[in-house]
């Protein structure tokens, strides 16, 4: 009997979802019309500046320029900005959806690891208690509590998952509640800011015409490492194995409760770093932060490939997912649609993207067995 | 005397096998029809096409002289035609009287009209004297419980033909006697019954006619009158074995590699005392349901419950730990590749190496280049036909996918292999090709342990032979006394 071959229709998964950012863009190019936007420029000492012109009346005014409301340098240095925080949670979301799990919480443990990040920041800050500590230790330290407090947030689920042998769809969905129970508890529901000078300035740091460079980095780093987890390491390649076939996995002497440990503490973790952050950038966190992440980073993790019941999926197509899902919500903002309609097209675009996936996995098999 | 259901050259084909080719046959009406084989024959299979749960491949099925082709269980209900099966059951989460009535609920303009509905089902009950309560939760009720519930759903509602699959094999002995005498009962009502068994003292003391098939073909329909249980085995065997032996069996086995005392797992199996020498390969034969697999898995660290000693070269190993278990060099070839041996998301690379990830990694970081050249290598041992070892392995046809579950084992250079089923849905070729490999294994002086249901895989293979039956190694048999009418008498109960 000859071999046959199992060949999926889209070959690679990236490349459909590169061409769906394109799409994208070229539609918001086009629909999203023209601003008028007022022109500046660095002066010698570095800041900006208006730029000013002469009018036919010989008055001083500012000058504008016409500029394409989605396809300029600021919006687009945005969108990679608002990309970052949901891409790196969805890199970590997507190794446990790999292992055929699924976390829920992830939007919570980001708002319960950004306050204990910002209590941290705001006694250290200029009107805290310990501000003598300030400068790099500081940061140091606030950093610290908020990944760590976000990681055993993410082993604590998935002990609970390996222990209790609770499906992780009910687990998550309580310590959703829990943690963001906690986080408003800690904080009274306050707003948490007066942070030191320093974090901000860091992770504001613009290159060119308002890049933000550190949240992009962090993106970067951050899809490098999942994809040195999934294909370079052996514990990447006992996810995939646990999510493929838990059972096979396990008659494989693989120790699928290990796994999952690992898998839902890197799923803290990178929530945690995407806290750290927004702490950084908005320089204030309150309980109420990161309401709804989970939606829109389980959302970037399926339209990035990674299917639901597990054993596919890589970091690449998921952080492209996650700018596809950011320029979705951008793109309602961007054409003047009511902003309540975003819940309702991400909504659709996961369940578009399951169906598509089935669709693709269906022809797969229907050509395999011809 | 008339046929009541006739098959006419019935095939149907699984991936992979022939699970009945041209079986023809027919039943009389209002007899209790016995269909046995080994496992694998395609008994079940044609029960399933009967029971409209599989379609024909080719053939025809006569009822009372019209074709009949149920597509689903239900169009085979309407036809009259029941299937009792343990794999059928009901929803456990309702009660007797909800099961009974599911597929008609009595209700009031959408109301549940509990009392018409328990009323009903007690007098379903009653027609096949069951006392079962129908308040009861079905979940709750024992497995032979349950099954009288399956019988009386099928005679309530209007049923002529009833196929039943190995009815007895989770019944207590007093629920196997309350059982005989309801199938007696059934057969005084004119029902027809077509009786899927491998257990020749229950054929022969319930059935009226015997229907033996082989490997997916019809050997002999036979009054009951007209055939004997020693004739049936025959039938059910009927084949000449191979005279080309392997060459591990020429060798003098070597030091004991793999020595297991008093293994027990309650509800599974009991007292198992077995040892496996270097260069040897021991069989374990028994019926579906014996224990045999169990005893591999309990071994293989698999079975949190299981208790005893088991010692591998020597060394003492911890129960209920795969990884201990694999540390001392055990593997383990699962009987079901598709559920237990392979993820199929993995291309074939990825599988070969699934138990030896450890190996091919060095402070967590994936050799990669050690891990290539591996599994290239195993493929090329084992001969798995694939494109590349970069090729999913759920393209692979289910022979080759075989052996790439083997080669996760020869990877990782296992010392005593356990062997479960390891040419279950295989075609001849490939069978040919992982026999020959584990006689290899042999030479090399490894210790396999083989489970089969084949019985010519365990006499072409094995030095000794263990049988089990209900949880227990009833005998062994040593190479000299070696023959399928032995073994399946000792399988099935006829001798000790």
């Amino acid at each position: 009997m000859t071999p046959r071959r199992l060949t999926p229709v889209l070959r690679l998964q990236e490349c459909g979802i590169i061409a769906v950012i394109l799409v994208l863009g070229i539609l918001l190019t086009w629909f999203g019309g023209t601003v008028r936007a007022p022109v500046f420029e660095r002066g010698a000492d570095g800041a900006r500046h208006r730029v000013y012109e002469t009018g036919a009346d010989g008055a001083r005014v500012p000058a504008f320029a016409v500029r394409n409301k989605f396809l300029n340098a600021q919006n687009l240095a945005q969108l990679a900005k608002d990309t970052s925080f949901i891409a790196i949670m969805a890199v970590g979301s997507a190794l446990v959806i790999i292992s055929g799990g699924i976390d829920l919480s992830v939007g919570s443990l980001y708002a319960l690891a950004s306050v204990l990040g910002a209590l941290v920041l705001r006694h250290l800050g200029p009107e805290g208690s310990g501000a003598a500590h300030h400068g790099w230790q500081g940061i140091l330290l606030a950093a610290a509590a908020c990944l760590g407090a976000a990681a055993a947030c993410g082993a604590i689920n998935g002990a609970l998952i390996v222990v209790l042998r609770v499906h992780p769809f009910v687990v998550t969905l309580g310590s959703m509640a829990i943690l963001r129970g906690l986080a408003f508890v800690i904080t009274s529901g306050q707003s948490v800011g007066g942070f030191p000078d320093g974090l901000r300035a860091l992770v504001r740091f613009q290159a060119g015409d308002g890049l933000t460079v550190i949240p992009l980095a962090a993106m970067v780093l951050a899809t490098v490492a999942g994809w040195i987890f999934l294909g370079r390491l052996a514990a990447g390649r006992r996810a995939y194995a646990v999510g493929g076939n838990e059972q096979a996995a396990r008659f494989s002497g693989i120790r699928v409760a290990r796994v999952k440990l690992l898998v839902y503490t890197l799923s803290g973790l990178s929530a945690g770093v995407a806290a750290f952050l927004a702490i950084g950038y908005y320089g204030a966190a309150s309980s109420g932060d990161g309401q709804g992440y989970e939606l829109s980073v389980i959302a970037a993790a399926v339209v990035g490939g990674a299917s639901l019941s597990g054993g596919r999926g890589s970091a690449l197509g998921v952080v492209l997912g996650a700018l596809v899902i950011q320029m979705i919500g951008s793109g309602i903002v961007l054409l003047g649609i009511d902003q309540n309609y975003s819940q309702i097209v991400l909504g659709s675009v996961v369940i578009a993207a399951v169906v598509l996936d089935n669709l693709n996995t269906w022809l797969a098999r229907r050509q395999f067995l011809k | 005397m008339t046929a009541f259901i006739e098959f006419r050259s019935v095939s149907k084909r699984f991936p992979g096998v022939q699970a009945l080719d041209g079986v023809g046959f027919s039943v009389a009406r209002g007899s209790c029809h016995g269909l046995i084989g080994e496992n694998g024959a395609g008994k079940s299979t044609l029960g399933k096409i009967l029971g409209g749960i599989h379609g024909a491949d080719a053939g025809e099925i006569l009822l009372e002289g019209r074709p009949i082709r149920p597509q689903t269980p239900l169009e085979a209900r309407a036809l009259g035609i029941a299937l009792v099966h343990q794999e059928l059951s009901f929803c456990p989460n309702l009660t007797v009287a909800e099961n009974l009535c599911l597929g008609d609920l009595p209700a009031r303009r959408g109301w549940l009209d509990r009392a018409r509905l328990r009323a009903r089902a007690r007098g379903m009950l009653a027609e096949i004297g069951s006392t079962a309560d129908p308040d009861a939760l079905v979940g709750t009720l024992s497995p032979g419980r349950e099954q009288q519930l399956q019988i009386a759903a099928a005679v309530g509602t209007g049923a002529r033909v009833i196929v039943m699959d190995e009815p007895t094999s989770a019944l207590s002995a007093g629920e196997t006697r309350e059982f005989r005498r309801l199938v007696g009962d059934l057969k005084a009502r004119g029902i027809t019954l077509i009786y899927v068994s491998h257990r020749m003292d229950e054929l022969f003391e319930m059935c009226d006619a015997i229907t033996v098939l082989r490997d997916g073909r019809h050997v002999s329909t036979e009054p009951i009158g007209a055939t004997s249980p020693d004739r049936v085995v025959s039938q059910m065997i009927g084949r000449t074995l191979s005279a080309a032996q392997s060459a591990h069996l020429d060798l003098c086995p070597g030091g004991e590699r793999l020595a297991v005392a008093g293994l027990a797992s309650p509800g599974r199996f009991t007292g198992v005392n077995l040892s496996v020498r270097a260069g040897e390969i021991v069989g374990i034969a028994g019926l579906i349901g014996a224990g045999r697999s169990e005893v591999l898995q309990a071994i293989f660290g698999l079975d949190p419950a299981a208790t005893g000693e088991v010692r591998v070269d020597g060394r003492g190993l911890r129960l209920g730990s795969v990884t201990a278990a694999l540390r001392s060099g055990l593997g383990l070839l699962p009987e079901d590749r598709k559920r237990q041996g392979l993820v199929l998301t993995m291309n074939v690379r990825e599988n070969c190496t699934l138990s030896a990830l450890s190996l091919f990694s060095r402070g967590g970081w994936m050799r990669r280049r050690a891990e290539r050249r591996a599994a290239a290598e195993a493929c090329e041992l084992l001969r798995v036909r694939t494109p590349s070892p970069e090729s999913p392995v759920a393209g692979l046809s289910g022979g080759n996918q075989q052996k790439v579950t083997l080669a996760k084992w020869l990877v990782r250079s296992c010392e005593v292999l356990l062997v479960d089923e390891p040419t279950r849905g295989v075609d001849v070729g490939a069978k040919a090709e992982i026999h020959r490999l584990l006689g290899d294994l042999a030479c090399r002086g490894k210790a396999i342990l083989l489970v089969s249901s084949e019985l010519p895989e365990l006499i072409g293979l094995c030095g000794r032979i263990l049988v089990m039956r209900g949880g227990q190694v009833v005998s062994e048999i040593g190479r000299p006394d070696f023959s399928e009418d032995a073994l399946m008498r000792r399988m099935t109960g006829l001798a000790a």
